[in-house]
């Protein structure tokens, strides 16, 4: 008998209107969106800056209140203090009681996370560890750097052991080694069973680590699932790489091509398929010339989400 | 709940002992109230009462000062910096978090006037006046006095801006020492509109001057307990009520 699995995160016709100016001018932050995040995966949430991500994530986290439609969280209303329990949050660019040590912060965020205070203790030096801390522990988070105070934000994500985990943004501030790092945490999450959601600009992150992603732009979901559904396999275009044509065989190749960039002897030419490439080399063999490079492209994460944006746009 | 509204106190009685404007104003009580010292010999024949008089009176302002300055952006605060969204992602309800703000400060305005308590006992001691524990029941009523104005320093915090917060705060403080005025206002103006306006303001303001018992310790008149006792229930369910709407507004707020 198998149990009916929830979605860890399910909106329904998510929307959300800003009012500003004396209720004059009105801001769709977010239009019905529609999204179930299962459980144990790692879901990118990507869209510009300005997209409604952060809009998103304050509903879910209860800081916010939808205008019309309707978020759950495991199974919850957000501001149920039960659902605060099983979760954990990084706010984007985050920022803590400067006052503090990150150590009497995370004793802090534990004693509010509801963790026994016997364990209150191992917990903090544990991540402290994971989040490569432990140097600065005793020093008041006042003279932190972005990346320091990135890393203590998700310690105190962590430290009530969450089964879900909202990362607003949070690769910013952190140089490349500490991208690795967060991508380990992230993944190491899901291998513990828990649901990671995080938002991002950065196209490489998500790449690297989401199971699937949801593209959000201006407000609207604009596509959800893998990767590989979204970026098709099929090969895009080729680019053929010619040395040594020259005149009416320059002019010819021109014209097969889709588009073409001359470097001093080389011709750069990108065309569509293979029909086109063989067009290519037979002009190539009459001019005695050579193809040097043969590369097939296919569609990149970049590729889609510059071509979304501009629909975006142009509507 | 208690651990949680306990860690966010104790959290809030943090930031403000590690905050100078604390520690500057408890440095400048203990100057005003020692500068009895120097003034003393000009009060002929009053030295005592000169002495006692002016260090309730700084007790009192400076605490005020305290609860206004820092109680006025205790809340807004944690909005502006965002600290309150890791406040809010953990099991924290807003009622808690707002209750766990005011004991913090209560704590820190405790912590404060038993300092300058002290501190005024100890003057008192150096300039060799006798310092009778009837005072103490000035600094008593004090205490009653800042819980209201706190609960009102923590209302205008959860929603208007630190500085707004602080001068209305102080501007409660000070109507509500004249409140008597008011009802005489009421009474004896022949404008209707007048009389309206000052009876409602009469009504719904906090009576600060009931607490002001400085005059009667220092000059070891009797003081009738009842009235002590009533001012003191009326502290409690003037502050419960300002906690009430405090929490009201905070639960319906976006962030």
């Amino acid at each position: 008998m198998a149990a009916v699995v929830e979605p860890v995160i399910r909106t329904a016709r998510l929307t959300k209107v800003y009012h500003s100016g004396f209720r004059i001018r009105r801001v769709r932050a977010l239009t019905d969106v529609n999204l179930d995040v299962e459980k144990s995966e790692i879901f990118g949430f990507l869209g510009p800056n300005g997209a409604g991500k952060t809009t998103f994530i304050k509903i879910l986290m209860g800081l916010s209140e939808p205008t019309s439609g309707a978020a759950y969280v495991l199974g919850r209303a957000p501001r149920d203090a039960r659902v605060k329990a099983r979760m954990g949050f990084l706010p984007e660019s985050p920022y803590f009681y400067e006052y503090l040590t990150a150590a009497e912060f995370l004793r802090l965020a534990a004693r509010l996370a509801g963790v026994p205070a016997g364990e209150a203790q191992g917990r903090t030096n544990g991540l402290l560890r994971l989040v490569g801390m432990e140097h600065a522990a005793s020093q008041q988070m006042r003279g932190y750097s972005r990346g320091m105070l990135q890393r203590i934000g998700i310690a105190q994500a962590l430290v009530g052991d969450p089964e879900l985990v909202v990362l607003d943004e949070p690769m910013g501030g952190l140089d490349p080694v500490g991208r690795k790092e967060f991508r380990d945490i992230i993944v190491n999450l899901r291998e513990r069973g828990k649901t990671v959601f995080f938002s991002t600009h950065i196209l490489a992150d998500v790449e690297m680590i989401c199971d699937r992603v949801g593209v959000i732009i201006g407000g609207r979901l604009v596509d959800v699932g893998r990767l590989s559904e979204i970026l098709s396999e099929d090969v895009e275009s080729i680019e053929v790489t010619v040395k040594g044509a020259s005149g009416k065989f320059r002019k010819a190749l021109e014209r097969v091509a889709q588009r073409s960039i001359e470097s001093g002897d080389l011709l750069l030419l990108t065309v569509r398929g293979d029909e086109d490439v063989d067009k290519v080399a037979a002009i190539v063999r009459e001019a005695g010339a050579r193809i040097q490079a043969l590369v097939p492209r296919k569609k990149t994460l970049e590729d889609y989400f510059m071509a979304h944006v501009a629909k975006a746009r142009e509507a | 709940m208690f651990g949680r509204i306990s860690g966010i106190a104790v959290n809030t009685f943090r930031e403000s002992i590690r905050d100078k404007v604390l520690v500057t104003l408890l440095v400048f009580a203990v100057l005003v109230m020692g500068s009895a010292r120097v003034i003393q010999p000009l009060a002929l024949g009053e030295e005592s009462k000169v002495v006692k008089d002016l260090g309730l009176s700084a007790i009192t302002l400076f605490c005020v000062l305290i609860a206004i300055l820092v109680g006025g952006r205790i809340v807004y605060k944690e909005v502006e910096k965002r600290t309150i969204y890791i406040m809010l992602s953990k099991p924290v309800r807003r009622w808690e978090f707002v209750l766990g703000k005011y004991a913090g400060l209560m704590a820190v305005l405790l912590v404060s006037l038993l300092f300058m308590t002290v501190a005024f006992y100890a003057i008192m001691f150096i300039v060799k006046i006798d310092a009778p524990a009837y005072l103490l029941l000035a600094v008593m009523m004090t205490f009653f006095e800042l819980a209201i104005l706190t609960a009102v320093a923590v209302l205008f915090s959860t929603f208007v801006t630190p500085i707004a917060g602080a001068v209305f705060t102080f501007a409660v403080y000070f109507v509500g020492q004249l409140t008597r005025d008011l009802k005489l206002l009421a009474a004896m103006s022949p404008s209707p509109v007048v009389k309206i306006v000052s009876q409602v303001l009469y009504y719904v303001l906090p009576n600060f001057s009931n607490f002001n018992v400085r005059g009667e310790v220092v000059s070891n008149a009797l003081l009738d307990p009842n009235a002590l006792v009533f001012s003191i229930l009326y502290a409690a369910v003037y502050t419960a009520t300002l906690l009430l709407i405090s929490v009201a507004v905070f639960s319906r707020k976006e962030f």
